[in-house]
């Protein structure tokens, strides 16, 4: 009897530290799964002799009925631009640089539904998510005042965004339901005009309004082969470089003529 | 992978190979036929084409060199390069640029230099297309007047007088003229500071300096400007290469493949025009650049933003 009731209560211990183990196990993969995941797939990008541009896709899973922001930027930095006006009250040319500063060389965004639809100000401007957001953040010298300010930020704009460097979209991420969880996909084009570099890829999962989780992955752009070795003898052995350039170009020069001299006698 | 496309170093971008062998050839064309550079064409399109604008101006400048080595290695071989003058003006046209450098300084610490140096450029370029342009048509004229009559019309003019006054007089057999030495040292100079203000070539004023002033027979004027340019770039793209590291290595083969051909061509077929027409022909090509530059300068540009550095 006694045995029993021994064997009893090691049994009523075991499947308490059964079922102990089973909360603790289903409580412990709830929040590994409801962590937002990022892959950008394709996160380290080769500038060849043929390179032309790249794409990138980043996936990842997410809480159901949230909504998703993807961000791509380089790191923040200055920028010195030049400026054009009217010169003598009718003549467009440049009158005059402007600095740009605290501003991504790159910057993508590209969200689920309208950024003003699903985000507060507040936590746009926290994150630094959009167009506007971006305004506000952006420091540029010398302005007069915010409304100058605002219009060569729009020129900024159209600058950036004529050579692809910045981009903004809605409704381009794809998300499917897998397994109770949000599945989200984006493939986007890597613009060859960015310079080698590391690049942040940030996902914001987005709910009420409020940005509620975030997750990075890296993108690398590095050049390789000739293209580095030129680019690297250009800045460090530039006397060399640029007595090449001319040797070179001297050859051709007089390769051709000779060419010419041989090939074309009917002058 | 696209093998239309390269990735250019330099210019951080990548192009289709067709645009600058393309270019190349126009622009070479151009240089062999009228002995110009053809920078005043040249950097622009390639800006155009998303060259940052510093490193097209000295990508440029190593195109140049290749296609004027061409053009006059061309005009060589029929004995159109007169390199006795070429020396004299590349004398000026350097001891030019070195005051031309400090006087862009002058300019600057004043300020609006950019509108200083943005007007000297449209009304050189429209003076000299304007002046080319009519005194062309005129000897045009005139040559088929006298072919006609078969008179000779030779008279000396107070300017050529005074230019035959001057000291150390010398012969340019090539040219078959004679000059002072100051001649060419001097207007090369002048030549020399205006192209380094203006940050062009000055092939385009070069050419009419030797035409009007030093009375050179355009087929010579031709091979010596060409002869002459190419030190002026090799020279620039030395330093461009040194101290602003803005010469892209592959951009320049690209263009120099089409350059060095179109400068061949370009000669063959200058020999076949005569003086006057390619000096009419240049003088249309240069008033149609100066149209362009007011064009640009009046019509709201597109971005309002560019790239910063440079002149």
């Amino acid at each position: 009897m006694k045995k029993f009731k021994i064997q009893n209560s090691k049994f009523k211990i075991e499947v308490f530290l059964f079922l102990a183990f089973c909360i603790l196990y289903f409580a412990a993969s709830a929040t590994a799964f409801a962590d937002l995941t990022i892959k950008a797939n394709h996160d380290h990008i080769k500038i060849d002799f043929f390179y032309h541009g790249s794409s990138v896709s980043v996936k990842g899973e997410a809480d159901p009925g949230t909504d998703l922001i993807v961000k791509i930027t380089s790191p923040e930095g200055t920028q010195e631009l030049r400026k054009k006006g009217k010169a003598a009250g009718f003549l467009w040319m440049n009158v005059g640089n402007l600095d740009f500063e605290n501003t991504p060389y790159l910057y993508s965004v590209h969200s689920t539904k309208k950024l003003e639809d699903m985000l507060s100000r507040e936590e746009m401007d926290k994150y630094v998510i959009g167009y506007p957001a971006l305004s506000r953040h952006i420091e540029i010298t010398p302005v007069s005042g915010e409304d100058e300010k605002l219009k060569w930020f729009d020129e900024f704009l159209k600058y950036k965004e004529s050579s692809n460097l910045y981009r903004s979209s809605s409704g381009k991420i794809m998300t499917s339901s897998e397994g109770g969880r949000q599945a989200y996909y984006i493939l986007t084009d890597w613009p060859y005009q960015a310079p080698p570099g590391d690049y942040i890829v940030t996902v914001y999962a987005v709910k009420d309004r409020q940005v509620i989780e975030k997750a990075e992955a890296n993108v690398s752009v590095e050049q390789v082969g000739i293209v580095k070795a030129l680019a690297e003898m250009a800045r460090s052995k530039a006397a060399m470089y640029g007595i090449i350039s001319i040797l070179a170009a001297l050859a051709a020069g007089f390769g051709v003529g000779l060419i010419f001299r041989k090939g074309g006698g009917a002058h | 992978m696209n093998y239309m496309y390269l990735y250019l170093p330099v210019a951080l971008t990548s192009i289709n190979i067709l645009i600058p062998v393309g270019l190349g050839l126009a622009v070479g064309l151009l240089s062999g036929l009228f002995g110009v550079g053809g920078g005043f064409l040249m950097t622009p399109l390639l800006i155009m084409f998303g060259i940052p604008s510093t490193v097209a101006a000295a990508t440029d400048s190593n195109q140049i060199v290749a296609a004027s080595t061409s053009g006059t290695y061309a005009h060589w071989k029929v004995g159109n390069v007169d390199f006795k003058m070429g020396l004299y003006l590349l004398v000026g046209g350097f001891v030019g640029g070195l005051f031309g450098v400090q006087a862009i300084k002058i300019l600057k610490a004043t300020g609006n230099a950019d509108f200083v140096i943005k007007m000297t450029y449209v009304i050189m370029l429209g003076v000299v297309g304007t002046y080319m342009f009519i005194e062309s048509l005129h000897s045009m004229k005139k040559a088929k007047k006298q072919s006609q009559e078969s008179g000779v019309s030779s008279q000396e003019s107070g300017f050529t007088k005074f230019l035959k006054s001057l000291p150390l007089q010398t012969r340019f057999e090539k040219s078959g003229v004679t000059h002072s030495t100051l001649l060419p040292i001097i207007f090369g100079g002048f030549v020399g500071v205006l192209a380094a203000i203006m940050g062009v070539g000055g092939g385009f004023l070069m050419v009419p300096v030797m035409v009007y002033i030093l009375r050179m027979p355009m087929h010579v004027v031709v091979g010596t400007s060409l002869f002459q340019i190419l030190f002026n770039c090799i020279e620039v793209t030395f330093l461009q290469a040194y101290t602003n590291h803005n010469v892209d290595f592959i951009l320049a083969v690209l263009l120099l493949l089409g350059s060095t051909v179109g400068a061949q061509v370009g000669a063959v077929f200058g020999r076949k025009l005569k003086g006057e027409q390619l000096k009419i022909i240049l003088a249309v090509i240069v008033l149609a650049v100066t149209a362009k530059i007011v064009l640009e300068l009046t019509l709201t540009p597109s971005l309002l933003i560019s790239q910063g550095g440079g002149h």
